[in-house]
């Protein structure tokens, strides 16, 4: 590994996720040196335990955070808006795995589902056939099942009771990916085991995370300085505008700079955005790269719910691959169901500790126990769709609560939109039906996770007014700052957001390189 | 037993065993599991218990809410049957006292080896191989599944006809209607407005 001098005018990364540690690859790759501060510790493969609280306490983000709006996260987890992973690969190291692209309507939501009260939709500046080949290369890198090749995961129990219901109700468009995770040793990495632990990390290698794939093979080119447990704290700028340094905390509190000629924050859609308010300056009162005042805004995190449903027999849902099943018929966008947009339906399974946790959360007595008592005879499923953009819903620098450091804490306020709610409510109604048709004797309508899918706080727009940076990733406002996560989509689609995030972040290292080399940053 | 003491130091109030099985009882009712043994409900109310030692609010609201239990229960908690017993945690489920038990023991009941084998989860798997020859598809009761992705003659129609509007921007419809921002939205033919259901 490289070591970048503090005083070097460096290309920092701020984060190793999808985004970060993609861009991180992308970028040393061509040659080009880095610098990548992650706010988290160095775990390995070896490191993770097959045990959700204990790996729920080594891997996730549990820096404070508050939370308001009228969201059920509100009430339940006030201070767990998010569960997300902090360390070395981001989220992707807990991700389970499931990779639709985005349809060509979703680019254009603005366009296609017309002007909704409540709603900030707009159209994404970029279209799905500029993004196809870096969504073939994403797949590629990730191993998508189903695509380039790649074989399908075998069905696993909990799969057999999802396709199966599938097929009864009518539905066509089902199988056990795209999913990248490998049914057949690939790129190095051997097959799947089955082990049934996706959230708390994959010890056998089998999934794809920056962890395994982009971190390492960055690190092999010597053109890496990756500083593990590096917070940053602040961005600062010269006197043309010009993003000059990233101020972060490194593992003993130390407050330390490093010079930056180009920034590029991917630190998860809470993160990126309380980074650029806490990057306030006389220059950029309300943030920086924050003109539009969208910076903190129209957060999304999909609209989801699970369906826990109850048979007579035994599923054993905890075993094989979480998510190795994608049912993509509710995907469409079809108003005729009383809302805009559409869902997936994705296999899903907890432990009974998350299940007790999450499954009805505030809930206790008979109805509750009986969730758990019928564990082993228990199929479950994820409703997974786009929600829609609002501007309230907001990431904003909480000054009235520190976290360790002395630093504002985000808060997340979020409130349904009646388009989420309908959306939500239909999904529920399909799963029940789904599990109906193969026999289930009850089922759980259990409500959104403190959210894993984060989106939108640093939106794409074409016009300066509308977002905060543009079709690369690039800041309006300051050229030579750009966002790399999930932040930047202008909405959320009902796909989940992985391949995505690594996709733009190809095409944006594609994007970073030329411009430096042609002098345009 | 003690009240809590007016002073902090002082509040090293004493949980008897008398309220050690009152609380056992409490988490038995209002997490009823006919086939747990008592061992993790006991297991469940030592830890509660623990946690009360660390924290003065959780400690006297618990003593206070034990040692009150018996009042709104007519006599002693733990002779009323599962029916009475749970009316009376109604009554009092909004109160911090119960809501701790209640988050304690959500967290912590179901996170022991002890009570996953009652319930058919088999914890740890990567040290056994995982399942791939462990029975991960060894569900027999349905026909076994298509994974594949649908090869047959329907494609998915992903946005439904009728739908006037422009298809996708660049789409074949998109020149016939006026382009517009999200500021200042034109005259478009599909309108949504607020739904309720």
């Amino acid at each position: 590994m490289t070591n970048i001098e503090h005083d070097e005018a460096a290309i920092v990364i701020i984060g190793s996720g999808a985004g970060g540690g993609t861009l991180a690859y992308e970028l040393t790759a061509k040659g080009l040196p880095v610098v990548v501060l992650e706010a988290g510790p160095y775990l390995r493969n070896e490191d993770y335990v097959n045990d959700e609280w204990e790996a729920f306490n080594q891997m996730a983000w549990l820096d404070p955070r508050t939370t308001s709006g009228s969201w059920r996260i509100a009430r339940d987890f006030p201070n767990l808006p998010t569960w997300i992973v902090k360390a070395v690969g981001g989220t992707t190291t807990h991700w389970s795995g499931a990779t639709p692209r985005f349809k060509a309507h979703e680019f254009a939501a603005r366009s296609t589902y017309g002007r909704i009260d409540g709603a900030n939709l707009l159209d994404w500046p970029i279209t799905l056939a500029e993004l196809a080949p870096y969504y073939d290369k994403a797949e590629v890198a990730m191993g998508s099942t189903h695509v380039h090749g790649r074989k399908p995961l075998p069905a696993n129990n909990n799969y057999k009771v999802f396709a199966n219901g599938a097929k009864r109700l009518g539905y066509k468009f089902y199988s056990t990916g795209p999913y990248a995770t490998n049914a057949e040793e690939y790129d190095g990495r051997p097959a799947s085991v089955q082990d049934g632990f996706n959230f708390q990390g994959d010890k056998n290698k089998s999934k794809w995370s920056t962890l395994v794939r982009e971190i390492p093979r960055a690190e092999a080119t010597g053109l890496l300085d990756l500083r593990p447990e590096s917070h940053a704290v602040q961005i600062t700028h010269d006197a043309s505008g010009r993003a000059d340094a990233v101020l972060y905390l490194d593992k003993d509190g130390n407050l330390q700079r490093q010079a930056a000629g180009l920034v590029a924050v991917a630190a998860n859609s809470i993160e990126t955005p309380r980074l650029l308010l806490q990057s306030a300056s006389p220059m950029f009162p309300e943030g920086l790269a924050n003109s539009s005042g969208q910076v903190g805004r129209n957060y999304m995190r999909h609209t989801t719910g699970s369906v826990y449903a109850r048979f007579n027999d035994p599923v054993r849902m905890h075993r094989g691959e979480t998510m190795a099943g994608v049912i993509a018929d509710e995907s469409k966008h079809d108003p005729d169901r009383g809302f805009a947009g559409g869902y997936y339906l994705e296999t899903i399974s907890l432990g009974p500790a998350f299940l007790a946790s999450f499954g009805d959360p505030g809930a206790w007595g008979r109805g509750f126990t009986e969730i758990l008592e019928a564990y082993a005879n228990t199929a479950g499923l994820w409703v997974v769709g786009e929600d829609l953009p609002q501007e309230s819903n907001r990431v904003t620098l909480n000054t009235t609560v520190s976290d360790k450091n002395g630093l504002p804490v985000p808060n997340v306020n979020f409130d349904d939109h009646v388009n989420d709610i309908a959306m939500r409510d239909h999904g529920y109604a399909q799963a029940e039906l789904l599990y109906e048709t193969v026999g289930s004797v009850g089922a759980q309508r259990t409500p959104p996770y403190p959210s894993t899918h984060n989106m939108g706080t640093s939106r794409m727009s074409a016009r300066p007014e509308d977002g905060v940076v543009d079709s690369w990733g690039r800041a309006h406002d300051v050229p030579n700052l750009f966002t790399s996560d999930g932040s930047v989509f202008t909405t959320s689609a009902a796909a989940n957001p992985t391949l995505t995030i690594v996709a733009l972040a190809i095409r944006q290292a594609e994007y970073i390189a030329d411009q430096l080399k042609t002098g345009g940053i | 037993m003690a009240f809590p003491a007016k002073y902090p130091q002082m509040n090293a109030t004493e949980l008897t065993d008398e309220a050690r099985s009152v609380l056992i009882r409490v988490i038995r009712v209002a997490f009823p599991h006919p086939s747990f043994p008592d061992g993790p409900y006991e297991r469940t109310a030592d830890t509660i218990l623990r946690e009360a030692e660390n924290s003065t609010w959780f400690r006297v609201a618990l003593t206070q809410g034990l040692l009150t239990l018996s009042n709104l229960a007519g006599g002693d908690f733990r002779d009323l049957n599962d029916e009475d017993g749970t009316k009376v945690l109604r009554r009092i489920e909004t109160t911090e006292f119960f809501g701790f038990i209640r988050r304690t023991t959500v967290l912590n009941l179901y996170d022991n080896e002890d009570v996953w084998e009652i319930l058919g989860y088999e914890g740890p798997s990567f040290d056994k191989g995982g399942y791939i020859n462990r029975g991960f598809n060894d569900l027999d009761w349905l026909p076994e599944a298509r994974i594949e992705s649908y090869d047959g003659p329907e494609q998915l129609v992903e946005i439904a006809t009728p739908v006037s509007v422009a298809r996708v921007r660049g789409g074949e419809n998109a020149s016939a209607v006026a382009r517009d921002t999200s500021n200042q939205p034109g005259k478009r033919d599909a309108i949504m407005s607020e739904m309720t259901k």
